[in-house]
């Protein structure tokens, strides 16, 4: 009975406090609130989160670093998308099992970014220690924001940024389904003022996720979901992280390319 | 200035600078700001 009430006020207070809406299709209120009833092993904790993105980010990092110094990688490069792309659908769905789908989620977008990475720098040099430098200064910058206060997550700043990624989401969509036909939205590879304007707004709302995923995060540890969604929770700033990562690769390739 | 990364750059600097200034000027939970002159009851 004390469980149950328990339950049954954490799950109010999340339904209350978690309409949380995260542009990140990984980091969503269903998903936490689903997992409410499932606290067996002990309760997710900010520490363990804070390890388990490290540690992803680590794995990420090795296999980019790998996979860029390895010309017999660059085959894979297809491969290793499609592959991650199964991996984070899969992880949506069945997020106990993020302590053994994440790791290898973040080695095979290492392996992907890695390539990806490497044509950009033969096209412009030294272009990825700058996107690097900026992604986590992105990070930083935006995590100092958001334990200040200068940043609050509000509902009416989840609605924004989750319309926005929503909007941006589908645009890259129409896109790749033109892509098919030999067309395309110009906007999004163009460097005219256009699609740089456009390559910036983009940043700037993968770098508002950021916060969403921030807030997201620390409502999930107060109200005490599953141990295993710290690797969820890292998983969905990766996500956020690799996408931000590659919006600032091609805004410097875009501003790069009109020197 | 010629670097594009010094551009995109101005605005996180912003940002840090504009969250340390708010930090400082946060209260403690007792109520009392970080930073405070109080006036010497015993100066002469």
């Amino acid at each position: 009975m004390v469980n149950h009430g328990f339950e049954s006020k954490r799950t109010r207070t999340m339904n209350r406090h978690l309409s949380m809406r995260s542009g990140n299709p990984a980091l969503k209120a269903s998903a936490f609130r689903k997992h409410l009833s499932a606290v067996t092993e002990g309760a997710m904790t900010l520490e363990g989160t804070v390890n388990k993105t490290g540690i992803a980010l680590l794995l990420t990092i090795l296999s980019a670093g790998y996979a860029w110094g390895n010309p017999a990688m660059h085959g894979l490069v297809f491969p290793a998308a499609i592959i991650g792309l199964g991996l984070a659908v899969y992880t949506v769905f069945r997020p106990q099992k993020s302590a053994l789908t994440v790791p290898i989620y973040a080695v095979v977008e290492g392996i992907v970014l890695g390539v990806i990475s490497m044509m950009f720098e033969a096209m412009y040099p030294g272009i990825v220690v700058q996107a690097i430098f900026l992604t986590f200064g992105t990070l930083g910058a935006l995590l100092l924001a958001y334990k200040s206060g200068l940043i609050k997550a509000t509902e009416n700043f989840k609605l924004g940024v989750a319309a926005a990624t929503g909007g941006i989401m589908i645009m890259y969509m129409i896109n790749m389904v033109m892509g098919f036909f030999g067309s395309g939205i110009g906007v999004i590879t163009s460097n005219s003022p256009m699609g740089i304007a456009f390559s910036g707004f983009v940043v700037v709302i993968a770098a508002l996720n950021l916060v969403m995923d921030f807030d997201f995060i620390e409502e999930a540890v107060e109200q005490g979901a599953p141990k295993y969604m710290e690797w969820y929770s890292a998983f969905g700033l990766l996500v956020t992280l690799i996408w931000l990562y590659l919006e600032i690769l091609r805004l410097l390739a875009k501003l790069q390319s009109r020197r | 200035m010629d670097n594009p990364a010094v551009i995109l750059s101005i605005p996180l600097i912003l940002i840090v600078v504009l969250s340390l200034i708010k930090m400082a000027n946060k209260k403690r939970p007792d109520g009392k700001p970080w930073f405070r002159i109080e006036k010497d009851e015993n100066d002469e």
